[in-house]
């Protein structure tokens, strides 16, 4: 425990890491060591012509010396001393400056993307983490718990509370980094839980408050892109900072897209900045399943400034605004296929210099309209081929209603990229993508009560993927019914207490939902119904039904259609390793261990040999500014920040054993030399 | 028969080249003792022998046979021609056989005996009486006026046969040597005068018979430099008392202090009674004792 506090900077720097164990030894040693002494005092006879001169001498020395006590004791003391170095050898003295740990510390480490960052010396900022966090560990009294949390995307408990050094050691020595993004949400949160039950348990019934106690390490570089969203912070956090690399380029935004008019022309986007403290100039290359592409344009040289500071006024040096570039590639290609774009540098991280895409070939796309009214359907033709659909089939509801199984479903799904339904409510719905106007899906989750009437719409997500760039500002709707929706659905168009359009989905589902009658508003005229319509056939359609050809940060779950007739799916990941999952008799398969960026390749066994690509890519800004923070803020409170990148406390038992040995060898040469004081 | 030693037997504590040295060495006084009977030794006393002294004026009373008729004659004046008498000399030598003498290496039993031996031989060989008293606490044997080359056998079969063993009390011994030899004459004490009763008492005995007196002192080198380490009971050899010692260099220093002041006081005391002492360690060679150091003390010539 904690030495008695002194003004003595030296000495409340000097702690001892297990004080309890040299105790018990130094209880058990020191008085036998004593009882050995006076045992010890069973002499050896030696026969001599006469004892008259020793007696005398003895006794000469005994009236002359008044510490003839002390002197006889000399080799007891020195063993007493040997002995009282070796216990304190025992009880792991260290001298730092640490403050001291509370009895439970959380160790929080980062293992993010950016934890991949190659330091100066070669090794990974994460092992430079794991050894600070070792050391800490090492460091700790003996009496003190610890647990082990990492951090990335998701937060994992490595090593649940325990004083096993051997154990933590064990545990933090095992983190594998991940190319996830740093969010501390979910860790900070299993952390105060955890501290919460374990004070319970450690405070032999006194409760203490829960979290308070905790006494939270973080292990980070110190770009937390949640740290503004947390709660309230409990307990002493402290933010030990790792690592120093900063010079970083790297694609931090990236798209495919095929371009609606010209179905074979693709154009690839790709966002890089420059986080380093020097301009740079490099090259951009964007590669065809893994070829590069002839032909001018398909190699880019890009020229990048220094990052700067930003020019608001609470500007940061670590707050540095990188420089920014746009990559835009446009090629020319039917079939589907794997792009990639390759940023050609060497810099500290390398995994953001490689972004992947899995392409389609450009699909015909199929749009059945259930549709009896003249009005709306002439709208629906008119826009529909001004989007580009190629197959439109139409249908009455009574049609829809009793058509055979087969005009509408293929391989388990619809056969359509969407159905539009006009005033329709229908409980027919094999999985696919559908769009009410004026209907609702006949499901648990969606129920509609009475009519609303004359109220305006009140607002609209302007940036939701389905709606934008629509304004609806000049859409008047004389009436809808009030829709009652699952939490999950999302509110595009909202009145002033009702849902007026909303989108959401069920597993193998995609509905959009539009409460109104379309003959009763203006909406068919107006420019938002043209983009609801342009965004549901593609964004559904594309890229909405699956993940596929949209990349996906690491940790996302992937879900794949499975196709009929399969059983088995094989999942091989970026590092090498296939994975075999039982898939028959279900519709849809997920995937969830998309922990490194990559591609990921899902095969299926059935008769076509379906494999679908997905590529995980990292694409963040926050894990590509490989800077680490001098200062972390969590939830608007600075972070105490552990002095110096690592503290090493210095353990002083080799001094100890040291001298131990001086004075074993001193002792040796006094009995030797019978030299007294 | 003079030429040679007398018996193989001396072999054991004398060699012959030795004892043919010793033949060379006489015993001298500092004293002139007279002794009952007529010797090789010039005496105080004026006597019968061959040898002219002085004159002096007759007395009545003085035996006609010395008075010098031709002075008579001559100057009408009676004188008395008086001749140095010639007596033989006593050397008693006195031998510790206590078994303190036993304890050390080399035996200072041994280095006694031997001088014990070649004192006897020196005296034998010059017509001496010599006179041979082993003491433990009290007289434990003696050959008494033993004279001529021939009684050495004696001497060396009384030094081999006297046991060393049993405690010492020097005192008891020396008063019974002064109570039984009467005679004037050299006493050589051959002792470690390790005696917890003290020896000054016994010597007073001895000083009390105006004898020449030396006193020679057998230490062993461990008791002159104690090799002894650790917490040690020691057991006395004679009187098995006990004393527990933790060695460290003070006690050491402390008991070579005092042995040195033991030895100074016997030293101090022998000095003023005009005493002779010698101390020597039984590890030195004992021929070099008696032929060098003796000498110069006076006890050979």
């Amino acid at each position: 425990m904690a030495l008695v506090a002194t003004d003595n900077p030296l000495l409340a720097a000097l702690t001892f890491l297990s004080a309890g164990t040299a105790a018990i030894v130094g209880a058990i040693v020191v008085p036998s060591l004593l009882l050995l002494y006076f045992l010890k005092l069973r002499r050896t006879e030696r026969v001599v012509s006469s004892t008259l001169l020793w007696r005398r001498a003895v006794y000469d020395l005994q009236v002359n010396s008044p510490f003839q006590k002390l002197r006889k004791n000399l080799l007891l003391f020195l063993q007493l001393l040997i002995l009282a170095a070796v216990l304190l050898a025992i009880s792991q003295p260290v001298i730092n400056v640490m403050r001291q740990p509370d009895k439970n510390v959380l160790i929080l480490v980062d293992r993010s993307a950016s934890m991949k960052t190659e330091e100066q010396d070669g090794r990974t900022r994460l092992s430079h983490a794991k050894e600070a966090a070792n050391t800490l560990v090492q460091n700790l009294p003996d009496d003190c718990r610890v647990m082990v949390i990492v951090f990335a995307e998701r937060a994992e408990v490595a090593c649940s509370f325990t004083n096993d050094k051997r154990r933590l050691v064990t545990a933090i020595d095992g983190i594998e980094p991940t190319d996830s993004h740093t969010r501390i949400g979910e860790a900070l949160q299993l952390a105060v839980a955890y501290s919460g039950q374990s004070s319970d348990v450690a405070a032999d019934g006194s409760a203490a408050p829960t979290g308070g106690n905790a006494d939270i390490r973080i292990f980070t570089d110190g770009h937390i892109a949640d740290a503004d969203d947390l709660g309230m912070i409990e307990g002493k956090v402290t933010y030990h900072r790792v690592g120093n690399a900063g010079d970083n380029v790297g694609i931090v935004a990236f798209d495919v897209r095929r371009d609606a008019e010209r179905p074979g022309m693709l154009s690839v986007f790709a966002r890089v900045e420059n986080f380093g403290e020097k301009p740079v100039t490099a090259d951009v290359s964007i590669l065809l399943d893994g070829k590069l592409l002839s032909g001018a344009g398909s190699i880019q040289q890009i020229t990048l400034g220094p990052a700067q500071l930003p020019t608001t006024v609470a500007a940061d040096a670590a707050d540095l605004q990188p420089a920014f570039h746009n990559v835009i590639f446009e090629l020319n290609h039917e079939s589907g296929g794997l792009i990639e774009v390759r940023l050609h540098r060497s810099d500290a991280l390398s995994i953001d210099n490689v972004v992947q895409a899995p392409i389609d070939p450009p699909r015909e796309l199929s749009v059945l309209c259930v549709c009896e009214r003249r009005r709306p359907r002439s709208a629906f033709e008119r826009v529909l081929r001004a989007v580009g659909v190629e197959h439109t089939a139409w249908m009455t509801s009574s049609q829809y209603e009793t058509v055979a199984d087969a005009e509408l479903i293929r391989d388990g799904r619809s056969r359509f990229d969407l159905v539009v339904l006009d005033n329709h409510d229908t409980g027919r719905l094999p999985p696919g993508n559908y769009l009410f106007l004026g209907g609702v899906p006949k499901i648990d989750s969606v129920t509609t009560s009475e009519y609303v009437e004359g109220q305006p719409l009140v607002s609209w997500q302007e940036n939701h993927p389905l709606i934008r760039p629509a304004d609806f500002s000049n859409v008047f709707i004389a009436r809808w019914r009030r829709l009652i929706l699952p939490p999950t659905a999302s509110i595009l168009v909202e009145g002033e207490d009702s849902p007026v359009i909303a989108a959401m989905n069920d597993p193998g589902h995609r509905y959009v939902i539009a409460a109104f009658d379309v003959e009763e508003s203006n909406f068919l005229l107006s420019i938002p119904f043209v983009v609801l319509m342009q965004n549901c056939t593609r964004g559904l359609t594309d890229a909405g039904l699956s993940d596929r050809g949209r990349p996906a940060s690491p940790g996302d779950t992937l879900t794949v259609t499975v196709p009929g007739g399969a059983e088995k799916a094989d999942v091989k990941r970026p590092d090498g390793v296939t994975e075999s999952m039982d898939v028959s008799g279900r519709t849809s398969l997920s995937y969830g261990k998309t922990r490194d960026a990559g591609v990921y390749r899902v095969s299926f066994d059935d008769a076509n040999k379906t494999t679908d690509v997905f590529s995980i890519n990292t694409l963040s800004s926050n894990e590509s500014n490989i800077r680490p923070l001098d200062n972390l803020r969590l939830a608007q409170r600075q972070i105490d920040t552990a002095a110096g990148d690592v503290k090493v406390s210095r353990p002083l038992w080799p001094w100890l054993i040291a001298a131990a040995l001086i004075i074993l060898m001193f002792e040796w040469w006094v009995y030797n030399r019978r030299v007294m004081l | 028969m003079a030429q040679s030693p007398p018996t193989a037997a001396a072999e054991g504590l004398l060699d012959p080249d030795f004892m043919h040295r010793l033949e060379q060495l006489e015993i001298t006084s500092r004293k002139i003792f007279a002794s009952r009977q007529k010797g090789d030794r010039r005496s105080k006393r004026k006597g019968e022998s061959s040898e002219f002294a002085d004159y002096r004026n007759y007395v009545s009373g003085d035996d006609l046979r010395h008075i010098d008729w031709n002075i008579y004659a001559r100057l009408d004046r009676l004188f008395l021609k008086l001749f140095l008498e010639e007596e033989d000399l006593n050397v008693s030598i006195l031998l510790d056989v206590s078994k303190s003498m036993a304890e050390g290496k080399p035996d200072k039993s041994l280095f006694a005996k031997r001088v014990a031996a070649a004192m006897s031989y020196i005296a034998l060989c010059n017509h001496n009486r010599v006179n041979l008293y082993a003491y433990r606490d009290a007289v434990a044997g003696q050959l008494a006026g033993l004279r001529g080359r021939r009684t050495m056998s004696r001497v060396v079969q009384f030094l081999e046969t006297a046991t060393v063993e049993g405690g010492s009390r020097f005192t008891v011994a020396a008063k019974a040597f002064a109570l039984r030899h009467t005679q004037k004459g050299i006493v050589l004490v051959l002792s470690d005068f390790l005696d917890k009763s003290g020896v000054q008492d016994g010597l007073r005995y001895l000083f009390g018979r105006s004898l020449d007196i030396y006193l020679i002192q057998v230490l062993s080198p461990q008791e002159l430099n104690p090799d002894l380490a650790g917490d040690l009971r020691l057991v006395d050899c004679e009187d098995e008392e006990t004393a527990e010692i933790t060695v460290s260099k003070p006690l050491i220093d402390k008991y070579k202090a005092n042995l040195e002041a033991h030895c100074q006081a016997i030293r101090d005391y022998c000095t003023q009674r005009g005493a002779s002492y010698l101390r020597v360690s039984s590890d030195s060679a004992f021929e070099t004792l008696v032929v060098t150091h003796l000498r110069q003390r006076g006890l050979l010539r």
